[in-house]
């Protein structure tokens, strides 16, 4: 029984070890909470307005493959002490993490991209325009990089998180029947409809994101989690995905009754912070809208540098915050375009924000296959992981995850290059 | 076998077809194997892909080598079957291409994008590791697009080679390689350089590293370390060891790592020093960190004022390797209250008969173990002193305070800072 380790260490819970795990807590709580992003939030909503409870059995699921990812790059990060760009270097070559590192870039991009549109939204509740929001929050994010510290909004996020709290608050509000969502929670429903399969692989698609699986190893790594610490720093992905899944839960719940059940229709977030207001009070919307905010201007923040990082990581460029342009203009050149580039594309008018987060979701679909196939074949490397490869159930569980989501990318991808084929090829009229 | 003097790159030959001499392909070069070389290593034999069998060609049976053909003539040297789990040869794809090692000059560690090759006597002998967009380019086979894309902007792709001798491997395997070259690559660099790419290593090769270290530069390196780190390595070593590496450190730089470790353990490792090296640690490890007591270090020349300024020089030469702080010699009296101090300056310029008595300059400037640093900051700077003598509750000597330390100390928010920006390694 491969999960009898949570039973294990539930078993030896006494002071030592608890203070074990709170020291080594941290790296799946920030990476899961840095998952529920601009496009993760706008998703969750859209799911909830649009079909209800409908999706919600697909949280459970969505969490066993979210941990089993998570866990495999932590587990890397522990044995080997390497970053998981380091890794894809040294076993495939300089070529293979040429191309990775481009689709890396670009996914990140888009990313991005879909933060500042998160920015933008969230603020525009609150009467701000975009032209004055976005460019000062990437001056901002920028600001913080070359000249603050990311430990420091690392501990502020921390805090921040509690705002998550918000979202089971606005559930609470909207006064749901929680019967109701519990069944929903459970029994799987399913429709053969091409806008609810669309939607099926947007949420897995914005739960799991190719830059978090980097993102949680460099963590572990940094630090400095060894594989005898390594049973907490897994209890931790844990902690972290089922904390990351009940936010997005609470957001589906949150959406569905107080929209869905009156009938409306929504574009985007903000929308649905506006349409909250009728039913769950002012406050509700208010939270919802601090909440976008909070989790776009993180991951604006995380995103850009961790990308730069890996990229120069794999391909052996100078890096750090602590250099500067001279010493390290790969490094910096990678973070300063995509803030710009990000920072502009949601300036240009009559933009559809809506579009861009769904586009992006799009890319990290397509590029996600081929990060667990990389990460997958490391991970069985007997050479470099010794007894630490991964066992019969879990490489199961991974392959079929795998196997999941590049069937739902495909369909996704194909469904965004020509919307309503996947109806037409099902037949629904 | 003829080999040019031109130099190639690995990348140039791995992936070529090798024929035999009637001109038969017998699969393609999959990696070069290397051996030590007197200075140089050098290429020892092919391992030959075919399918999906690996076979191994000694290079007495190369006919040609050169990017335009690859021949053997497997009669003058039969080939093997090549296992490749076989840990006893170093080949340039496996073990280096991709991998990170250190560049001694540089202090860094960088990624290796290619080899370069060159032909040396009767054989052809790595002479660099390539580390630049060029090589990088070239493994990519893109070399010539790159270089018209960087031409349109009137740029050169930028070279960037380190010479062999210029280069430690991280892998223990390849230590042998190198040691050829230069004794101990390592303990030529910087401890504070060291320090820094120990602390970027992943913690298997940071041990090992660190290991690989002789005893003395293993304590200056880690007193230079990011006190988390140090402890960290510390802990990961044997306890015998530790403590040797502990007893070469100066005593206040010891006291700061055992600081940080888990009392328990700090006292097994004091236990396990030298009677003489644990007791001043033990001293220093009493005081408070941010006062003069927990800055100073607790060796220092100290002579009786009746000396010549002769005999003073001559213990000062013997004390010179193992002391810190040579500048002052502190004259005491029995109770070992500070009288007065000589400089090294004032000695030298002595009459050599002359007594420290005579010499010294009576107005002392001291302060007390439990004064701040910052207060011993201001003496230094106010005096423009290289160290401050630390006295204890009854007016004794403990010991001295150095002007870089309690700079550093001061200072530490300023550099700390600097560091805590670059600390998250993502």
């Amino acid at each position: 029984m491969p999960f009898r380790f949570i039973t294990r260490a539930a078993g030896k819970l006494n002071r030592r070890n608890l203070f074990l795990f709170l020291s080594i807590l941290g790296p799946g709580i920030i990476t899961a909470n840095v998952d529920n992003d601009a496009g993760g939030i706008t998703t969750y909503s859209l799911a909830g307005s649009r079909f209800g409870y409908g999706l919600l059995w697909m949280m459970l699921p969505t969490m066993a493959a979210l941990v089993v990812v998570q866990e495999m790059c932590s587990r890397m990060g522990a044995v080997t002490g390497k970053g998981l760009s380091d890794l894809i270097r040294e076993r495939f070559g300089a070529a293979v993490t040429f191309y990775v590192m481009i689709a890396l870039y670009l996914t990140n991009l888009g990313n991005t991209v879909s933060e500042f549109a998160g920015i933008a939204a969230s603020l525009e509740i609150f009467g701000v325009s975009r032209y004055v929001s976005v460019p000062l929050s990437a001056l901002l994010v920028w600001l913080l990089i070359v000249k603050g510290s990311y430990k420091i909004v690392e501990k502020v996020f921390l805090g921040a998180c509690l705002i998550y709290l918000a979202y089971p608050v606005a559930a609470y509000l909207a006064k749901p029947d929680w019967g109701e969502v519990l069944t929903a929670s459970v029994v799987p429903s399913f429709k053969l409809d091409g806008s609810y399969l669309a939607m099926m692989i947007a949420v897995v698609g914005t739960t799991i994101a190719p830059w978090m699986q980097f993102y949680q190893q460099a963590s572990v790594v940094e630090k400095g989690i060894t594989k005898e610490q390594y049973k907490f720093a897994r209890l931790d992905v844990m902690v972290g995905c089922a904390l990351a899944i009940a936010v997005a839960f609470f957001i589906v719940v949150s959406c569905a009754a107080a929209i869905h059940q009156q009938g409306l229709s929504i574009e985007t977030a903000a929308d649905a912070a506006e349409a909250l207001k009728p039913v769950a009070g002012p406050y509700a919307s208010v939270l919802f809208a601090i909440g976008l905010f909070n989790a776009s201007i993180f991951a604006a923040c995380v995103l850009p540098l961790s990308t730069a990082y890996y990229i120069c990581e794999g391909m052996g460029w100078e890096l750090g915050v602590d250099k500067n342009f001279t010493q390290a203009p790969q490094f910096f050149w990678l973070f300063t375009t995509s803030i710009i580039l990000s920072a502009v594309c949601i300036m240009i008018p009559g933009v559809p924000l809506l579009g861009i987060m769904y586009v992006s979701q799009v890319v990290n679909g397509a590029v996600l296959p081929a990060v667990l196939i990389l990460m997958l074949l490391i991970i069985n490397n007997r050479q470099l992981m010794g007894e630490f490869v991964n066992g019969p159930v879990f490489n199961t569980v991974a392959w079929v995850t795998v196997i999941v989501v590049i069937v739902l990318t495909v369909l996704m991808t194909v469904d965004a290059v020509s919307p309503g084929i996947i109806s037409r090829l099902i037949g629904t009229p | 076998m003829s080999t040019s003097s031109a130099a190639y790159f690995a990348s140039n030959f791995l992936g070529k077809t090798v024929i035999d001499k009637t001109g038969e392909p017998l699969g393609r070069l999959h990696d070069l194997a290397m051996t030590r070389g007197d200075g140089l290593p050098h290429i020892s034999s092919l391992i030959v892909k075919k399918g999906k069998l690996l076979s191994n060609i000694p290079w007495a049976g190369v006919d040609l080598f050169n990017v335009f053909v690859i021949a053997v003539d497997l009669e003058r040297a039969p080939a093997e079957p090549f296992d490749p789990a076989e840990q006893g040869n170093i080949l340039v794809r496996r073990d280096i291409l991709d991998k990170q090692i250190v560049d001694v000059e540089g202090a860094r560690l960088v990624r290796v994008n290619d080899l370069k090759i060159e032909g040396c006597r009767d054989a052809l002998c790595v002479t660099a590791v390539d580390t630049g967009v060029r090589g990088l380019a070239r493994r990519l086979k893109q070399e010539r697009v790159w270089s018209f894309v960087t031409s349109i902007f009137k740029r050169q792709l930028p070279h960037k080679e380190i010479g062999w001798q210029f280069v430690q491997p991280l892998d223990d395997k390849m230590t042998s390689l190198s040691l050829t070259v230069t004794r101990d690559k390592l303990g030529d660099m910087h401890p504070a350089d060291l320090a820094e790419i120990i602390a970027q290593l992943p913690h298997g090769e940071a041990e090992k590293m660190f290991l690989s270290l002789n005893t003395e530069t293993a304590g200056e390196t880690l007193a230079e370390m990011e006190p988390e780190v140090g402890t960290r390595l510390l802990s990961s070593l044997e306890k015998e060891h530790a403590s040797d590496i502990l007893e070469e450190m100066a005593p206040d730089e010891a006291a700061d790592v055992l600081a940080d470790l888990p009392d328990d353990t700090a006292k097994e490792l004091l236990g396990l020093m030298d009677a003489e090296d644990a007791e001043k640690v033990q001293e220093l490890l009493e005081h408070e960190e941010d006062s003069a007591g927990g800055l100073m270090i607790n060796e220092f020349l100290a002579l009786p004022p009746s000396m010549s300024a002769e005999a003073a020089l001559t213990r000062i030469r013997t004390k010179a390797l193992e002391m810190e702080m040579i500048y002052y010699v502190y004259v005491l009296d029995e109770a070992l209250k500070p009288l007065g101090v000589v400089s090294l300056r004032e000695i030298l310029g002595a009459k050599p008969m002359e007594s420290l008595e005579q010499i010294m300059s009576q107005n002392l400037k001291t302060v007390n173990v439990d004064t701040s640093a910052d207060d011993v900051l201001e003496i230094v700077e106010k005096y423009g002193l290289w160290a401050v003598p630390v006295l204890d509750e009854d007016g004794a000597m403990a010991g001295v305070v150095t002007a870089d330390d309690v700079l550093t100390h001061s200072l530490r928010f300023a550099l700390r800072w600097k560091r805590f920006r670059a600390k998250r390694r993502f």
